[in-house]
This record gives C-alpha cells, structure tokens and sequence, in this order.
C-alpha cells in the first residue's frame, strides 16, 4: 500500500501541489476549476482522488504534495467514512499543519445531526482545522479558492518567515481540546 | 354566463404559464384577432385573466369552448399527470383497419349508453394519438368538469394511457374502449410515470440501447483549455472503468424518464442472526420504492461516479427492455419476478 509521504520528493521551482480528496467527484472538479482560474503567483498542480491508498501506478508521475485537502459531504456520511479511513495512509509529517477538512452542505436543512459533531472530534484528533464552504455559486467557490490558494503558498515554503507548523498554531479553528463542547 | 362556466374558465386559464399564454390562446381560437391584439401579454396574471373572461362573456362562450381549452393545455403539458398504461388483447379480426370517426362514435355512444350524464371531448394528432377527455358524472348529476380523466389512445397499436381513473368509473371506460376499438379485453401493465413520450417509447420499443463497439480515441490533448492540464486525477483508470461499466449496463444515449421503480418482495425473512423473524412460514412482506425525477438517469450516475457497487442487478438494469417499473417478487427466485395481479 502506498503511504503519502512528505518529503521523499524534490519541490520543484516556484510550485506548489495541492491534493483534494474526497467522494463526489463534481464537488472536487468544482474546485479545483476555481482555484485554477484564480491568479496565482507561482504554478499550481491539483490532483483529486477519490480515497486513499493511491493507485501505485501514479508514484512516478506525483510531485510533492504540499497541502491535503478532505472533502467531507455534511449530508452524506460515506464521505465522512471514506476520509476516515484515508486518514491511515498519510505519512505522519502531513499532520503538522498540512491537512485541513471542508465540509460542504452545512446550509442544507436535512443535515444527519451527528456528522458534525463526528468530523469536529475527527479534526481535534489529527490537529487539522475545518473549514466551511458550499460550491454552489461562483463566489463561494471564487472565496474557498483564495483561502486554499493562501494557505497553499504558506505550505509550500513559498512565503519566507511562514511555514505551515506556525500557521496551524495560530488558527484558532484548530480545537485544542476534544473535551470542550461547545453548549447547544 | 352560469357561475360554473366562468369557474372552470378561470381554473383552467390559472394553471396556463404566462410564457405560453398567448400561443394556447392563439391556437383556441375562441377570441378574434381583434380581442387578442387588445390583450398586453406583459401585464399581471390577473388583469389578463378578468380582460380573457370579459370578452369571452362577450363572444357567449358556452362549456364547450372551456373544454376545447383545457384539452388544449393538457396536450401541450402532458408531464404534469400521472399516466398508467393499459395493452388491449385479443384482437378481433377487423381490429386493425380502424377508422378513427367510427372509433369515437362507437366510444362516444357506448359510453353515453352506461352513463348518461358524461362530458367527452376528443382530438386527434398527426403521430396517431387520440386525445379523449371524459368528465364523470352519475345519472342524476352533470358531470364534475375538475376532475377530468384523460386518455391517449396510440392508433395502430394495442396501448392506450390513461390519467386520473377513478376506480369506480374504470369498468365503464374499460368496456367502451374495448368495444369501441374491437378487443376482447384489456389489461392494465405495470408501468407508470409522467413524461408521457418515455412512456411510449418504452411501450412500443422504441428506446435502443445504442452501443458503440468502436471508442474513438478522444482528441482532448489539443483542445484541453490551460486551466484544466494542472489538473489530474490520480484514479483516472478507475474513473474510465466505471463510466464503462455504466455504458454497458444503461448504453449510451439518453434514458427513459420514469420516476419511480416499486419492488414488491414477498419472500421468506433470512438472516442467521435474527432468529425472531427467520424460519417464519409466512413470506415477510416489504415494498423498497426508488424514486427521483428521472430514476434511471440518476442510477446510471450513481455507479459513473461509484456510489453504486458494480455490477448492477439485473432487477434494475432490465427496466427499459422489460417496460415495467412495478415488480413483484416471490420466492421462486430473487431474479424472477412473478407475473403481477391485475
């Protein structure tokens, strides 16, 4: 099984490779469109997958990953399983500021009432913060793209004085403790 | 003009669209040309509808003309109903030489004949449809305008759909029809839906799962906009495997619309861990109901994007050859669905 590993590649020349994974595959080319349409300074790879382990045949042709993205679906648990269990084969180096979750459809009225709950125990235990956003408008997905496209260049060493690890301790949305429930 | 004419006027003119307003009243002819142009189709609903009703007070419009309209706007929006079809069978000798006026004379004498009190209005069109629209009413009261049953009988062929039969009046029709176009008797098959057009392409097999056996070789390379080559998707293979899959079980062109699928299963509880419910002699009834606004669409995303475990069943899979959507299934085998009761 192929493990995600952090720094067994050489970074390439004012690049930076963002991986997003997650189960509905329209969500996932909805924002990588976005994020490749914006402006950027340096060049940006995106590769999408659907779950973890990856396929071996790719291990040649994959750059670098410098940022991991998880879509999780608020309204469908199988996404929440599939990131799960996609947990288990990153290489523990990416948990030091280089995996965030997004969680979409938090504005849909069906919502399962435990799936937020379940990813905000999921995101204190591995350290990596939750982001929200729905793709629906092209704003939305123009506002998700910026805050990637931010968090991207610090992952990937392209801003000097600013690493992931020290961007991970500032964020507040990273909990510090699973025990402190916020009163419903 | 009677009170019941000018409600069942106005019922009528509020479920037409405003966008196609001036076409169906175009088409109904009942307004002249000089009443039409005095009408500005860009005000509000309302005002156009109390200016329709002043002049047609005018014309001495009767219930007639309201059901022309009607007529006119459920075959122009014939997805709003829900249709079941029914086959005819036995085919008497002189069946297929059908003339369409001795049709609807027949149909309209022997209808007239059980009931006294019906209201019917027919309409042909050029692809062999006739439209029929029957009002029900019993021998002592006219008939109830609102609540019209429609049918579309295809010529030619031993199909007819029907929308909004009452239970009670489904004898009276069933014996008109019968004798109108020469059957012995007819029968009513499992399928239902609303786009009436898929229904009839299943119906009379028209619907082809189109094949292709040569997959030209996609010319993306050269015309991929530059957004797109920074992106990659590492499980590419699998992708294309699925969408192949999906191609094979559903083909290639569009699907028929149906909205639902019923499974009726009355087979024998069996699970080794659940002792309360195994072993039961009787079958252990349960309905599983699949419905989305196009059902066989959605079905072939699902396994495109492997939601859906592959392959699919066979259940599912064979509903546009079987042109069914309600099964039922007994215990001779899960794949062998038992013929249903009427």
């Amino acid at each position: 099984m192929s493990v995600l590993k952090t720094f067994n590649k050489l970074p390439e020349l004012n690049t930076a490779n963002i991986m997003l994974v997650g189960s509905d595959v329209s969500d996932l080319e909805k924002l990588s469109r976005s994020i490749m349409d914006e402006n950027h300074s340096f060049n940006v790879n995106v590769r999408l997958a659907q779950s973890l382990p990856l396929p071996v045949e790719n291990e040649d042709s994959r750059p670098r990953i410098d940022l991991l993205v998880f879509m999780v679906n608020l309204r469908s648990s199988y996404s929440l399983s599939l990131a799960e269990s996609s947990l288990k084969f990153i290489d523990p180096h990416y948990f030091l500021g280089k995996v965030y979750f997004l969680a979409t459809g938090a504005r849909s009225s069906h919502l399962s009432s435990d799936l937020l709950p379940s990813l905000r125990k999921l995101s204190a235990s591995s350290h990596s913060p939750v982001l929200f956003a729905d793709l629906e408008s092209d704003s939305d997905r123009l506002s998700v793209a910026r805050r990637f496209l931010t968090l991207l260049r610090i992952a990937a060493g392209l801003v000097p004085g600013a690493s992931a690890l020290f961007l991970n301790t500032l964020l507040k949305g990273a909990p510090a403790s699973a025990n402190e429930d916020p009163p419903n | 003009m009677e009170d019941s004419v000018i409600t069942f006027l106005e019922k009528t003119l509020q479920r037409i669209p405003s966008s196609s307003l001036k076409s169906i009243l175009n088409e109904w002819g009942f307004l002249s040309a000089q009443q039409l142009q005095d009408l500005h189709f860009q005000q509000s609903k309302h005002i156009l509808h109390n200016k329709v009703l002043a002049f047609c007070e005018e014309n001495g419009m009767r219930i007639r003309h309201v059901i022309q309209l009607d007529m006119i706007y459920n075959c122009e929006y014939p997805n709003k109903r829900n249709w079941s079809v029914y086959q005819f069978s036995g085919q008497q000798d002189d069946a297929l030489v059908l003339n369409v006026t001795e049709f609807s004379q027949k149909f309209k004498v022997n209808l007239k004949d059980l009931l006294r009190h019906v209201s019917i209005g027919m309409k042909q069109f050029e692809d062999d449809a006739v439209w029929i629209r029957v009002a029900w009413g019993d021998n002592f009261t006219k008939p109830n305008q609102f609540k019209p049953t429609y049918v579309v009988y295809q010529l030619q062929t031993p199909y007819v759909f029907i929308s909004n039969l009452n239970v009670k009046h489904r004898p009276l029709l069933s014996q008109a029809l019968v004798i109108a176009t020469k059957h012995d008797e007819i029968k009513e098959i499992q399928l239902r839906g609303r786009c009436l057009k898929s229904l009839k392409d299943l119906v009379l097999r028209r619907y082809k799962q189109s094949f292709q056996t040569y997959q030209p070789k996609p010319l993306q390379e050269r015309h991929c906009p530059e957004r797109d080559q920074g992106i990659v998707h590492e499980h590419a293979k699998r992708l294309a495997d699925l969408k192949e899959v999906a191609t094979q079980t559903f083909g290639d062109g569009p699907l028929p619309k149906l909205e639902t699928a019923v499974f009726k299963l009355e087979t024998k509880f069996k699970d080794p861990e659940n002792r309360i419910l195994t072993n039961r002699p009787e079958p252990f009834r349960c309905a599983v109901k699949f419905s989305s606004p196009s059902f066989l669409e959605s079905l072939k995303s699902l396994v495109t994007l492997g939601v859906a475990s592959t392959p699919v069943s066979p259940l599912l899979s064979s509903i546009p050859q079987k042109a069914r959507n309600h099964f039922v299934i007994s215990e001779r085998g899960p794949g062998v669905p038992s013929t249903p009761a009427p």
